[in-house]
């Protein structure tokens, strides 16, 4: 077993800001109980550190932007975090801070993940260390890293600076008693333990814990409870050290929060951009594809907007996809500051390889150019904008055909083949029958008209609420254009109801 | 420009005439021959030189009428109509059916009423093949056809004018959309726009004389114009048998 623990101590401030583009410069400060608990980088150089009181930090520097802690959405993005962690390994257990009372460096949040299946996949320790730092960076969480034989101990090694250095120049995992030299060499108030029990230790003189180890375990039993003793068999990994298991969930759930709320659907777009990376990051590691993206526009306690924009086959190249969504959002007019965005994908299908296979031929090519084609008429235009025809099974002529999704436009397989009527229909269906105006036996649509062929006599649905009963004339206008009337049977009027063209 | 570049060219012509005098044949006629495989050019008697062939339009009298032998491929085709029901859609109903048979796609932007789908299958068109666009407004009417007709993707692209006319810079990237996609391109407009110019490469009026459709070409690039044909309506259609009334 080899855990790998990643403490993530700024969570609180990078949960609020992470909206932000890089070169943000403005000062913050992340406030909790009148306390300073984070402070970004040029926050510090002004002398902010997490532990301050509100006064105090004002007074350091008087452009302080001050943000309330939020623990929800640190608790979100420890989440996602965990859901990128799941790429690597299928063991991954996030655990959230624990936040003590009057206390600013409270215990923080962090992920477990045991890497010793997953050496192999990522070409040994080092590279699976690099790609795990590197992917951090990118995503800008600051992290420390610690590796141990047990959660326990990887949590106590992340902490030791020491460790953090050998771990960014070693190649291969240690052996068993590197760990023990580790965990004897760390002090002992990085021990994972109530802040009581660490006084105690200071005040027996126990500074590092080999000094701990050194005292029979009955002793140490007496004085410090059986959890304490607990907690050092499982650092010693003398007994498992269970952590709860995560479970990716079957959806994908992002939002980026603006603590300045954007007033232009054109600034939307960076911070879109960002979710759709991690989407198609997290996608293309899982498998999977969604055929629809929902973007929700939060406005804070003003509602929200949901954006949606249709995919129909699986896509994971992100420019397209933020092509797609440039498109939706260029219609959108925001009404209100949008305080949050976020991205949801409901319903996440695996990809199956024969979806993909056709592209290396010409007529998958053209196949793929026409559903790109379809996609960007779909987020421009609206889905309502865009249908097809069938046919289907009616003596009725306006219920011979129906809409058509345009999405089932291109599948070949058809189930069963429906032959039209064998008798000369026309090119136009009008929407509703027109009435003709009727005068001393002759009828007038711009001109007499002059009637051709007929009857063909449609009759037929009595059972159902409305008898249709109908002769069909083909007639020819006075400008020679060609008609289909009809004679209503019931009610003896006449109507328009196509046009050959 | 255009002139420009036949200025340049012939500028061109003159100076390797000047310089190799000796030469015969082959090298001096070889600009002339680019000059003339230019579409812009019009030649009198070009008519069995060229072998670009268009989209055949499955009427035997248009096709004989046309320089390329049917619709120009890659371009517009205006086709200026006042009435509906003269036949116009039967007129390129043939050419829409080859193309879906191979497997293009067709697409309606803005039809003025429903396309039948029992009538569209009888002239053997397939209807999966078949997308019809509502776009809400002029800009967003363009945009579609314009996309359209750039992907590629569409073998045909039929659009009818709404209530604004689009101005001749919009006409002209359609046009070139058409050409770089190489998508026919049908637009249906008023009669009215006859007078206007138009960068299309074919421009038909159509109208009725009563029986039949009576076809007026008014522009033809590369080709001869002002021919007027009659098309007769299908036999079925404009029979006369007694009815009842």
């Amino acid at each position: 077993m080899l855990w790998l623990c990643i403490q993530l101590p700024k969570l609180p401030l990078e949960a609020l800001t992470r909206a932000h583009r890089a070169g943000d410069q403005a000062a913050l400060a992340v406030v909790q109980s009148s306390l300073v608990i984070e402070a970004n980088r040029t926050a510090n150089t002004h002398n902010v550190e997490p532990g301050l009181s509100i006064a105090t930090a004002c007074a350091y520097c008087t452009e302080l932007q001050l943000l309330e802690r939020d623990p929800e959405r640190e608790e979100q993005l420890l989440q996602q975090l965990a859901q990128w962690a799941y790429s690597f390994t299928p063991v991954v257990s996030p655990r959230s801070a624990e936040s003590a009372q009057n206390q600013a460096d409270s215990n923080c949040a962090c992920l477990y993940l045991e890497i010793s299946g997953s050496l192999k996949a990522h070409h040994g320790l080092g590279p699976l260390l690099q790609q795990l730092g590197k992917e951090l960076h990118k995503m800008r969480i600051s992290h420390s890293i610690g590796l141990g034989h047990s959660p326990s101990a990887a949590h106590l090694l992340s902490q030791l600076p020491e460790h953090r250095q050998w771990l960014a120049e070693t190649k291969t995992a240690p052996t068993p008693q590197q760990w023990r030299q580790w965990i004897s060499f760390a002090p002992s108030k990085l021990m994972d333990c109530s802040h009581n029990a660490i006084t105690k230790l200071y005040a027996c003189g126990i500074k590092r814990v080999s000094q701990l180890l050194a005292i029979p375990l009955s002793e140490v039993g007496a004085r410090f409870g059986r959890s304490f003793i607990d907690y050092l068999a499982r650092l010693n990994g003398t007994r498992p050290d269970p952590v709860p298991s995560y479970e990716p969930p079957a959806e994908f759930h992002c939002e980026l929060f603006f603590p300045s709320p954007l007033d232009n659907s054109e600034q939307l777009l960076f911070p879109a951009g960002r979710l759709v990376r991690e989407l198609c990051r997290q996608l293309q590691r899982r498998q999977l594809y969604s055929q629809r993206l929902c973007w929700v526009l939060d406005y804070g306690s003003r509602g929200n907007r949901e954006v949606n924009v249709d995919i129909s086959r699986p896509l994971l190249d992100p420019q397209r996809l933020i092509a797609l969504t440039k498109l939706q959002f260029e219609r959108v007019e925001l009404k209100e500051p949008v305080q949050a965005l976020t991205l949801k994908c409901q319903q996440l299908q695996p990809i199956e390889s024969h979806n993909l296979r056709e592209d290396f031929f010409d007529e998958g090519n053209k196949q793929h150019e026409s559903y790109q084609l379809i996609d960007k008429l779909k987020a421009r235009l609206g889905h309502q904008a865009l249908s097809g025809v069938t046919l289907t099974e009616s003596y009725l002529p306006e219920q011979a055909w129906q809409n058509a999704d345009s999405l089932t436009l291109q599948s070949k397989a058809r189930k069963h083949q429906l032959t039209p009527v064998n008798a000369t229909r026309p090119n136009w269906l009008l929407p509703r029958p027109t009435p003709l105006q009727q005068r001393d036996h002759k009828l007038f649509y711009d001109g007499e008209l002059q009637l051709l062929q007929g009857p063909e006599r449609i009759d037929g649905y009595w059972w159902q609420h409305h008898r249709h009963a109908r002769d069909y004339y083909i007639a020819r206008g006075g400008q020679g254009s060609l008609y289909w009337v009809y004679q209503d049977l019931t009610s003896e009027t006449w109507f328009l109801h196509g046009v050959y063209s | 420009m255009n002139s420009a570049e036949n200025f340049l060219q012939n500028k061109q012509l003159g100076k390797q005439a000047s310089s190799e005098p000796a030469q015969p044949g082959p090298i001096q006629s070889q600009p002339l021959q680019q000059l003339l495989t230019r579409p812009d050019i019009w030649q009198l008697a070009s008519g069995q030189r060229r072998p670009r062939t268009g989209v055949s339009t499955g009427y035997r009298g248009l096709d004989a009428l046309l320089t390329s032998h049917g619709w120009p491929r890659a371009a517009t085709t205006e086709l200026l109509i006042d009435k509906a029901g003269i036949g116009e859609m039967s007129l390129i109903i043939p050419t829409l059916a080859e193309l879906t048979r191979q497997g293009r796609m067709v697409i309606l932007v803005n039809p003025p009423h429903i396309p039948y789908a029992p009538a569209l299958a009888q002239a053997g068109v397939q209807l999966e093949k078949l997308l019809i666009l509502h776009p809400r407004g002029q800009r967003d009417q363009l945009w579609a056809a314009e996309q359209s007709l750039q992907s590629g993707a569409c073998g045909a692209l039929i659009q009818w004018q709404g209530k604004e006319t689009p101005a001749d810079k919009e006409l002209r990237r359609l046009q070139l959309a058409a050409r770089d996609g190489d998508c026919l391109h049908f637009h249906f407009r008023p009669g009215s726009c006859a007078q206007a110019p138009s960068p299309a490469a074919l421009r038909l009026q159509l109208q009725s004389d009563g029986e039949q459709l009576a076809l007026h070409l008014l522009k033809q690039l590369s080709g001869k114009s002002g021919q007027r044909l009659h098309l007769a309506r299908n036999p079925n259609l404009v029979r006369r048998d007694q009815p009842l009334h």
